[in-house]
């Protein structure tokens, strides 16, 4: 879990609402990245599976 | 439980994050980089294929975070550079520098992984050489920073070879030394005409140190070189006709340019005519090159 620090204060309603906006654009970018890199792994290790059989 | 920052500017963004690899740069390294691999001899797998490439680009976009990283304080006071997330305030140094080394580790391991660990070693070092030698250590110590640091652009054609064939032979060897010798003509021509803007960050630039009449002698010299070295793969009998009658074309544009580089006295930048050219056709030139290699390797394998 992550808080914001105690200078949080200072923030503004507005700065909040754009702080959260580029954590949430990040986050959705990150699970799109690690979804492709799943899927990327999963043919790279079929190939690898078969080059070694044949 | 993580603390996060607090101010919405220092958080950045995921566009100044893909902004930091430097993507027009990374376009000329990914087209490179598949000549090369399209060029060697012997198939590689698709998936395996572009999974090299892939590599490649993020070690290339790790560089240019380690770079602009190290380089905050002179990108700041250069009119070209300052509109780069870390100069303009929009992301603090800890994220580039977190950022370009976590994509380095990850490029070099996904490389050695899915690819081959010879093709993983040479990434490695270039990501070394262009953030450490070239980046720390040359770019603000000699006026040699850009012929010495073109190397590390030279290597993913390299890269690409190596991916398929497993080792490094002449052939790439070439390759790699026709970036190494275009990049100097290729660097020099921007610098004489944005030479102002060197001065003032205080970085070694040929144009800087040596003068203008001594850095465009060197450029007339260096697209002898080049011209040599682009020639060669024909010359020994590694390339068809494609190749060699395009490399024979592209590379005497290329050193009539230079050598008009060469004869020019202009001291405007406004002015600088045939630097800007060089400068512009240095880019068709090398695209052009690699294109015709491909060409050539597809028509007469």
């Amino acid at each position: 879990m992550s808080k914001i620090d105690s200078k949080n204060a200072a923030m503004t309603p507005e700065e909040q609402k754009a702080y959260q906006a580029k954590q949430k654009q990040r986050a959705a970018i990150m699970a799109g990245l690690l979804f492709f890199l799943v899927v990327l792994f999963y043919f790279i290790t079929f190939v690898k599976i078969n080059s070694s059989i044949s | 439980m993580t603390t996060a920052s607090t101010s919405p500017y220092k958080l950045a963004s995921a566009r100044d994050l893909f902004a930091l690899t430097k993507p027009r740069v990374m376009s000329l390294v990914i087209f490179t980089a598949i000549c090369g691999l399209m060029a060697a001899p012997g198939s590689i797998h698709p998936i395996i294929g572009f999974t090299a490439i892939l590599a490649i680009s993020l070690g290339a976009g790790a560089s240019a975070a380690l770079n602009q990283w190290y380089e905050h304080d002179i990108d700041a006071v250069m009119k070209r550079t300052a509109g780069r997330p870390l100069p303009a305030g929009r992301m603090d140094r800890e994220t580039a520098l977190h950022f370009g080394v976590g994509l380095s580790v990850f490029s070099v391991l996904l490389m050695g992984v899915a690819v081959n660990w010879l093709s993983a070693a040479i990434l490695a070092f270039s990501i070394f050489f262009y953030a450490v030698i070239y980046t720390i250590w040359l770019k603000r110590s000699t006026p040699q920073n850009i012929v010495i640091g073109g190397a590390a652009g030279a290597f993913p054609p390299v890269i690409g070879w190596a991916a398929v064939t497993g080792d490094v032979t002449l052939m790439p060897v070439l390759l790699f030394a026709i970036i190494f010798f275009w990049t100097p003509p290729h660097f020099w021509a921007l610098a004489l005409f944005v030479n102002s803007d060197y001065s003032k960050a205080g970085i070694p630039m040929m144009p800087v140190v040596a003068g203008r009449k001594s850095t465009r002698r060197q450029i007339a010299g260096y697209s002898l070189i080049l011209t040599a070295c682009a020639v060669a793969p024909f010359a020994m009998g590694m390339t068809g006709a494609v190749y060699g009658v395009t490399a024979i074309v592209l590379s005497l544009a290329f050193t009539l340019l230079s050598f008009r580089v060469g004869v020019s006295r202009t001291e405007n930048p406004s002015a600088m005519q045939a630097e800007k050219h060089l400068f512009k056709f240095s880019i068709v030139y090398l695209f052009a090159l690699f294109a015709a290699l491909v060409a050539d390797r597809m028509i007469f394998a």
